[in-house]
C-alpha cells in the first residue's frame, strides 16, 4: 500500500481565475524522497498545504478529490491528527517562527500536541541533535544565520515525528555554502530515518539530486505532467523542461546540450560522479588553450573608474563592529562585476555607499572620478541606478507607467520626453501590456523587470543590483541576465551583488570577493573558482563543472578550469570520441 | 533611544520573580506615586525605583542613564517651563512672581508643580524600566496565560508581534533608502510627511500582510490550537517570594506616603497644603 495516495485532487483558491491544482493523482511509498518541480504558480506549495490538511481549514480554498495517508482519508481526521502526519519547512526563514529562542520554538509544536514536559525535553534534544543545533538551544532565533534558521525549522518539524516531511524551497533564501550544508544534513537524516517520506520543492538541484528517488513535474496549469526517476525525467523531456524554466543540475544540462549537438551519450549524468564516468571518453587529452575564452566585453571606455571606494571604513554605530575595514575597490567603466562573499561580509553596505544612502566622509568614495560628497542627490541618482533585492521596496506609484515616469517627473522633464522614454522602456522590458496595472499586482518576474527598468529611466550608465536572480525560476532569471548582458554590451557598467554561482560563472566578466569587510580577491571568475581556499573562505560553492574539471585534471594554461556550459561544449565537441586517438593537432 | 525598553538578561532577585505578580507590585507603586502632587514624595519613590533597578535588579547604570536623562530633559523643558509660565493658582491663593515682563511672568508655584510632574514621570519610567529590564518577554506572556488566564491565542499573537518588531524597523529603513534612490526625497512639512507615510505604508503593509499570513500558516502546520488544551514547556511558577514582593511594594508605598505626611511634605491624597 502506498503511504501517500492522492486521487484526482483539484484545488481552487477563492477569486482565482483557474484552479491551482487540477486533477492531480499520484502515489508515494513510505521512505521515498520525491522532488517536486514546476514553474512558479504551478501549485507545488498548494500540494504541501493539502497533504498537511491546512487546506481548507487554515487556508481557504475549495478542494475536490481525496488525499489518503497510510490508507486513511485525511478529510476524516481531526486537525491535530492531520498535522501530526506532515511536518513542513517553509521557504522564508524570517516568517515561520513565533517564539524567541531555539528551544521554545521546538517546544511550541510539542506543546500544541499537549505532550508532557519530560517527553518534550527528550524530543527537543533529539531533534536539535539531528540538525546540529544542540549547542544553540538557548540562543535567540533572530541571532541564527539563515542556514541555521532553516535547520531549526527542520528540527521543529522532526520533533513532532511526522511520517512525511514537506520541504517547500527550504534553501531558496540561503547562500550557496548554507544550501550545501542544509542538503548534507538532510542526506544524513535520510540515512538515520529511512522510514520518513520526504517531498521537496527546489530549484537548484546540483547538491540535492543524488538523494532524490523520483521527480514529479507540475505544469503552469497545476497538472501533473511527468513522474519518474530523475535521469528518466530529465532525459526524455527536454523541451517540456526548457519551456517551464526548470533548472537542471549543471552536468545534466551540459549532457543534454551535447546530445542535442549529436554526441552519443549512453545516459544522462546527474551528479559530478556520474558525469566523470559518462564524459570520460570525451575529455580532450591535449592541453587546453593558454587562457579561458573572453566574455563579450562592454565598450571599455577607459577614464576614471565608474565606482570606486578608497580606504573606506564603516560601522553602523559608534563602538559597533566594523562592517567595512579600510576597503578599496574600483569598478572600471563598462565592467560587469559580480560582488560575492558570505552574508554579513559588507556587500550591501558597500553598495549603499555608492549611492550615498550611507554617507562616507570626503575622499573615500568616487563616482566617475568625482568625490561623491561633492555631488548632489540628483547628480548621483542620474548616474547610478540601484535595484533592491525586493522590487516592491522601490515602488512609489500606482501604475507601471507612472512608476517608470516617476524619476523623470521628479526632475521636471517635459511630458513629451517622459512619454517617449516610458514607452521605450515598456517595450524593451516587455511590460507594455501591463502599463496600467498596479506594480504590486505584477508577477515576481515582471516586478523585477520593472524595478530594473525604472533604474534606467533617467539614463543611468551604472547599475547596481542586489541579488538580481534571487528566488526566480530559470526562464525569468535567464531573461533578466540576458537583458543585463545586452546593457553591458551597450556600455552600461554593472555591479551585481549575488549568491548565484551560475550568474558569476556565465555572465560576470570580473568578480570581487568580500570577506569581513575587505576585498579578498578581484579578478576573473575563472581565477576565483581556481582558488579553493578563497572559495571556502567566501562561503561559495564552485559550479559543478569546475569540480568536474578538477577530476579530469582539465586546466587552461593559466591554471584555471573551464566553468560554463558554453566552454565545456567547445571542449567536448572538439574532442575525439571514446577510444579515439589521444593527440590532436 | 536604543536600550530604552529592553530586557536585560541577568539573574537577580527581580529577574526570578513571577512576571504577573511583579507587574502587580510595580503597578501599586505607580498608582501610589501618581496621587502625590508635591515634589518630595515622587522623589522618594524615584529613589526607591533606582534602588530596585540598580541593587535588586543589578542593572548597570549605563543601561538606564541615557533614557533617564532624556526624560529628565523632556520633563524640564515641557512640564517645568509650561507650568512656570501658565500656572493657574487655586482661587484665593496668592502666587509668588519671580520675574515679570509685559504679560509674561514666571511663577514659583508653577515651577514647583512642574518639578513634581517631572519627578512623577521619572518615577513611572523607572518602575517601567524595572519591569521591562527584568522580565523575559516570553515568560511574561506565558505568565499572563498561566496565571492571569489570558487567552493563549492572543498571548502568542503578542509574542509573534514582538518578534517581528525589529524586522519592521529594518524594513522601513530599506524602503526609505529605496525611495531616496528613486529621487523621492523626504520633506519635513506636514504635507510631505503625510505623502511619505502613504508611500512607505503600501510596501510595508504588503510585506506585513504576507509575513503574518506565512507565520499563521506555519503555526497552524504545527497544530496551534488544534487541541483544546496545550501543555507548556516552560512553567512559570508562583512562589511565596512573589507574594512577599507584592506585599513589600504595597507596604513601601504606604510607608513613603505616611512618612511624607508625618514630615508635612505630602500634598495630594486629600492633603491640601496650608496657605
Amino acid at each position: 500500500m502506498a503511504w501517500i495516495d492522492v486521487r484526482h485532487l483539484t484545488v481552487r483558491y477563492p477569486r482565482a481565475p483557474r484552479p491551482a491544482l487540477q486533477d492531480v493523482s499520484f502515489q508515494v511509498e513510505r521512505g521515498e524522497t520525491l522532488l517536486l518541480l514546476g514553474p512558479s504558480g504551478s501549485g507545488k506549495s498548494t500540494l504541501g498545504l493539502c497533504l498537511a490538511g491546512l487546506i481548507p481549514d487554515s487556508v481557504p480554498a475549495a478542494m475536490q478529490g481525496e488525499v489518503l495517508i497510510a490508507g486513511q482519508d485525511i478529510a476524516a481526521l481531526t486537525v491535530g491528527q492531520r498535522t501530526a502526519q506532515v511536518g513542513i519547512v517553509f521557504q522564508d526563514p524570517e516568517a515561520q517562527f513565533c517564539m524567541l529562542t531555539v528551544e521554545d520554538e521546538v517546544a511550541f509544536g510539542l506543546e500544541n500536541m499537549a505532550l508532557p514536559r519530560d517527553e518534550m525535553e527528550l524530543r527537543i534534544r533529539e531533534s536539535l541533535g539531528l540538525v546540529g543545533l544542540e549547542e544553540r538551544r538557548r540562543e535567540r532565533v533572530d541571532r541564527l544565520s539563515g542556514g541555521q534558521k532553516q535547520r531549526l525549522a527542520l528540527a521543529c518539524a522532526l520533533a513532532r515525528r511526522p511520517s512525511i516531511l514537506f520541504l517547500d524551497e527550504p534553501t531558496a533564501n540561503l547562500d550557496p555554502a548554507a544550501r550545501f550544508e542544509f542538503f548534507q544534513w538532510l542526506a544524513r537524516l535520510r540515512g538515520q530515518q529511512p522510514d520518513t517520506t520526504i517531498i521537496i520543492v527546489e530549484h537548484i538541484l546540483d547538491d540535492l539530486i543524488a538523494m532524490v528517488d523520483r521527480v514529479m513535474l507540475l505544469n503552469h496549469e497545476g497538472r501533473l505532467v511527468l513522474s519518474g526517476a530523475p535521469a528518466q525525467v530529465f532525459q526524455a523531456n527536454g523541451e517540456v523542461l526548457d519551456e517551464m524554466g526548470i533548472w537542471l543540475p549543471q552536468v545534466t544540462a551540459l549532457a543534454r546540450k551535447l546530445r542535442a549537438a549529436g554526441l552519443p551519450l549512453d545516459r544522462l549524468p546527474l551528479t559530478v560522479d556520474e558525469a566523470e564516468e559518462v564524459f570520460a571518453g570525451l575529455v580532450p587529452a591535449g592541453p587546453l588553450p593558454a587562457e579561458p575564452p573572453r566574455r563579450p566585453a562592454g565598450s571599455t571606455a577607459g577614464g576614471p573608474p565608474a565606482l570606486e571606494a578608497r580606504r573606506l571604513s564603516f560601522r553602523y554605530r559608534a563602538g559597533g563592529p566594523e562592517v567595512l575595514r579600510d576597503l578599496s575597490l574600483a569598478v572600471p567603466q563598462g565592467a560587469f562585476m559580480a560582488l560575492v562573499g558570505p552574508n554579513g561580509a559588507g556587500k550591501t553596505t558597500l553598495a549603499l555607499h555608492f549611492v550615498d544612502i550611507l554617507r562616507p566622509p570626503a575622499g573615500h568614495v568616487f563616482l566617475l572620478g568625482e568625490d561623491i560628497t561633492a555631488l548632489t542627490t540628483a547628480d548621483i541618482t542620474a548616474r547610478v541606478g540601484f535595484v533592491f533585492q525586493n522590487p516592491e521596496h522601490q515602488f512609489v506609484e500606482r501604475t507601471v507607467e507612472a512608476e517608470l515616469a516617476y524619476s523623470l517627473r521628479v526632475r521636471r522633464r517635459p511630458e513629451a520626453e517622459i512619454a517617449q522614454i516610458t514607452d521605450a522602456l515598456l517595450a524593451s522590458f516587455g511590460l507594455t501590456p501591463y502599463r496600467k496595472m498596479n506594480p504590486f499586482a505584477l508577477s515576481q518576474g515582471q516586478k523585477r523587470r520593472l524595478s530594473v527598468a525604472t533604474m534606467l529611466a533617467v539614463g543611468q550608465r551604472i547599475l547596481i543590483l542586489d541579488e538580481p536572480t534571487f528566488g526566480q525560476d530559470r526562464n525569468t532569471a535567464h531573461a533578466l541576465m540576458e537583458r543585463l548582458q545586452t546593457l553591458h554590451v551597450a556600455g552600461v557598467t554593472i555591479l551585481a551583488i549575488t549568491h548565484d554561482m551560475q550568474l558569476v560563472a556565465d555572465y560576470a566578466g570580473t568578480a570581487a570577493v568580500l570577506v569581513d569587510g575587505q576585498v579578498r580577491f578581484q579578478g576573473t571568475p575563472h581565477a576565483l573558482f581556481a582558488d579553493e581556499e578563497l572559495v571556502a573562505a567566501a562561503e561559495l560553492r564552485p559550479p559543478p563543472l569546475v569540480e568536474l574539471a578538477r577530476r579530469f585534471g582539465l586546466r587552461y594554461g593559466d591554471g584555471t578550469a573551464p566553468l560554463s556550459i558554453r566552454e565545456w561544449m567547445g571542449l567536448l565537441q572538439g574532442a575525439p570520441a571514446a577510444g579515439g586517438p589521444a593527440k590532436r593537432g | 533611544m536604543e536600550g530604552l525598553l529592553n530586557y536585560y538578561a541577568a539573574d537577580s532577585f527581580l529577574h526570578r520573580l513571577n512576571p504577573t505578580i511583579k507587574l502587580a507590585g510595580l503597578m501599586a507603586l505607580v498608582v501610589a506615586v501618581t496621587m502625590a502632587f508635591d515634589p518630595w514624595t515622587p522623589l522618594a519613590f524615584l529613589t526607591l525605583g533606582l534602588f530596585m533597578l540598580r541593587v535588586l535588579a543589578r542593572v548597570p547604570v549605563r543601561q538606564f542613564i541615557r533614557p533617564l536623562l532624556l526624560f529628565l530633559v523632556l520633563g524640564a523643558l515641557g512640564f517645568i517651563s509650561a507650568n512656570a509660565f501658565f500656572y493657574t493658582p487655586l482661587p484665593g491663593r496668592p502666587v509668588t512672581i519671580l520675574w515679570q515682563a509685559g504679560g509674561v511672568r514666571i511663577i514659583l508655584e508653577g515651577i514647583r508643580v512642574g518639578i513634581s510632574l517631572t519627578l512623577r514621570m521619572l518615577a513611572i519610567v523607572i518602575f517601567s524600566m524595572v519591569f521591562v529590564a527584568t522580565t523575559d518577554p516570553t515568560d511574561f506572556v506565558l505568565s499572563l496565560i498561566q496565571q492571569a488566564r489570558f487567552p493563549f491565542r492572543l498571548g502568542y499573537g503578542i509574542l509573534v508581534a514582538y518578534r517581528f518588531m525589529p524586522m519592521w524597523r529594518t524594513e522601513l529603513e530599506i524602503i526609505r533608502a529605496a525611495h531616496r534612490i528613486r529621487g523621492a526625497g523626504e520633506r519635513p512639512t506636514l504635507r510631505g510627511r503625510w505623502e511619505q507615510l502613504q508611500r512607505y505604508a503600501v510596501p510595508l503593509l504588503a510585506s506585513a500582510i504576507r509575513k503574518s499570513e506565512r507565520v499563521a500558516i506555519a503555526m497552524d502546520s504545527k497544530a496551534f490550537g488544534a487541541l483544546p488544551r496545550r501543555t507548556y514547556y516552560r512553567d512559570v511558577h508562583v512562589r511565596p517570594m512573589d507574594w512577599a514582593f507584592l506585599a513589600g511594594c504595597v507596604l513601601a508605598a504606604a510607608a513613603i506616603v505616611w512618612g511624607m505626611a508625618q514630615l508635612g511634605l505630602l500634598e495630594g491624597y486629600g492633603v491640601v497644603p496650608e496657605a
